[in-house]
């Protein structure tokens, strides 16, 4: 009984997304034959045309794929030096007092400063290639987690660690059993929101200079007037940014299976 | 000095509370909730702390639990000063305070993990506990998959399975609807008369009182004292509807009217 209402759900879920896609496509479309829209936009079956084209044809020295792979690459590094960072540094600021005493202060005041406020800076400091991008994307996620590890950190109940240590847990074992899986949800979405800014400081930096990558391209067609491989490059960063958020929350849905209710 | 009293000497005391007093103190307020404590618990013994909403019994529970220090006085466990939560006390919370993120089975054998006994022999104690409580079937389920009255008995399972010398209960059935209240109640003697422990049970329910205890401590309002205690006599299981048992609950009530 159960299942079948579910798959039920999934199903009109699916027809929905695939409905709105297809009412997006059409205005879209419409738009571009019926009216002077058709001059700075090509159609949804031209863009995807090319968008499929481009996995085997090059733009540049590269095809499609290979530009999306340099820019993951980009991320990933990035992103994964940012999120150790970030989660050892959010642990510690809210385990000791005196340490989040003093990083505090000095976080509070970079913290508002926008990361792309960083990138003649960071060129300066880490060249214009890929040093410049690693620590851009490195300094944009690792900003928008910290916050999260650290109010995940404070976040366990008072009453269970008391439990805890009425069953005879010491310190180290409070850490590992209570206050790191009550943190797991917040850290997951720091990841999240993290992701998002190293994406997006990704595709920005490879704007600013760069001879691949999807960034490039986008900025490759708006120099040379070529619309469509715009939104090429548009529509690959949208299906990878898609992409890395869906993964972080499947991860999160099998770590924290505890946090969903019923079966 | 009553007969009873005099027999009561000749047991091994476990829990003392020795002027216990307990204020509070935030910003610019003081709150006295324990004004003297003085009681004791005597080995195996079912002991229920019986007061008014509000009075003050958790927070004489959490002083002999080690869970607050108390301001003065002391509490003596065994023949230990309680200074600090120990595994030689186990708890049983007011609401619910499982771990979520642990399916039943780890919730129970927590304790035997956090003090280092190998995976073999605490599953099989966990398991003989979960048994106990009538949850076998329930291993693997989470916190947030059972109901109210089952939760509660895996906090009592989690309990015990730490094979402390004292349980506190801290109104563990407060929140419970009245069937299945009562089959707690049955079930926590049925566990208590299998795996005698020393109990103090905190309740402001004073049938929930009269069924349970060997002995009732009657609290006053906050500031909390002990008013005065009864002696249940009755042998079990017992009737609620029992002619002794309402004489008993009626002297209890009797006494609570005059206090409050
Ligand atoms: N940490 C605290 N700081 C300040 N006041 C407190 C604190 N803990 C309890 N109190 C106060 O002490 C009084 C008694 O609280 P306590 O929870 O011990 O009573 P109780 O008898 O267990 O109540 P209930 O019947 O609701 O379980 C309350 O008025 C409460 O506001
Ligand atoms: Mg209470």
């Amino acid at each position: 009984m159960k299942n079948k209402a579910k798959q039920k759900q999934i199903a009109i879920k699916i027809l929905a997304t695939i409905f709105s896609f297809l009412i997006f496509g059409l205005l879209w479309e419409m738009l571009v034959r019926f009216s002077d829209v058709g001059r700075v936009m090509p159609g949804p079956l031209e863009t995807l045309q090319s968008f499929f084209e481009h996995f085997t044809e090059k733009y540049s020295a590269y095809t499609l794929p290979e530009h999306v792979w340099r820019s993951l690459r980009r991320v990933l590094t990035g992103y994964f030096f940012a999120a150790i960072a970030a989660i050892a540094l959010g642990i510690l600021m809210a385990s000791y007092k005196t340490i989040d005493a003093i990083v505090s202060p000095l976080f509070n005041m970079v913290r508002p400063i926008p990361p792309v406020a960083w990138i003649p800076l960071a060129i300066l400091w880490f060249g214009i290639n890929d040093g410049s991008k690693y620590f851009l994307i490195f300094w944009a996620s690792f900003l928008s987690m910290v916050q999260n590890v650290y109010a995940g950190t404070k976040s366990a109940d008072p009453k269970l660690i008391g439990a805890a240590k009425m069953l005879g847990a010491n310190d180290g074992h409070i850490f590992l059993t209570i206050v790191l899986p009550s943190a797991v949800p917040y850290i997951f979405s720091g990841l999240q929101l993290g992701i998002n800014s190293a994406w997006a400081m990704a595709i920005g930096s490879e704007m600013i200079r760069s001879t691949d990558g999807v960034g490039w391209l986008i900025i490759r067609g708006m120099d040379n007037n070529n619309l469509l491989q715009e939104l090429v490059g548009i529509l690959a960063v949208g299906i990878v940014g898609f992409a890395l958020a869906s993964v972080l929350r499947g991860v999160e849905a099998k770590l924290c299976r505890w946090n969903k209710r019923g079966t | 000095m009553s007969m009873e009293q005099e027999r009561d000497l000749t047991k091994r005391q476990m829990i003392v509370c020795d002027h216990v007093s307990k204020t509070f103190y935030t910003k610019n307020t003081e709150t006295k909730v324990i004004a003297d404590l003085n009681i004791t618990a005597n080995e195996n013994e079912f002991l229920v702390l019986f007061g008014p909403g509000q009075c003050g019994k958790t927070t004489a529970l959490n002083v002999m639990a080690g869970l607050e220090t108390a301001t003065s006085g002391t509490v003596t466990v065994g023949n230990e000063i309680v200074t600090k939560p120990g595994p030689e006390r186990g708890f049983v919370y007011q609401t619910t305070a499982l771990f979520p993120w642990y399916t039943v089975m780890k919730n129970v054998e927590y304790g035997p993990r956090a003090r280092g006994m190998s995976k073999k022999e605490r599953r099989k104690k966990a398991q003989y506990y979960i048994d106990l409580v009538g949850l076998g079937g329930f291993e693997n389920s989470f916190p947030n998959q059972l109901s109210g009255g089952m939760q509660q008995r895996v906090g009592i399972a989690r309990a015990y399975c730490n094979e402390p010398a004292v349980l506190f209960m801290d109104e563990p059935f407060g929140h419970l609807d009245a069937q299945t209240r009562y089959l707690m109640q049955e079930e926590i003697i049925r566990i208590w008369e299998k795996e005698r422990r020393t109990v103090v049970f905190v309740t402001n329910n004073i049938e929930e009182a009269v069924y349970l205890a060997d002995r009732v401590i009657v609290l006053t309002n906050c500031p909390t004292r002990v008013k005065k205690e009864f002696i249940i006599d009755l042998p079990r299981p017992r009737n609620y509807t029992d002619d002794k048992f309402l004489n008993l609950r009626a002297e209890i009530q009797d006494v609570v009217d005059k206090t409050l």
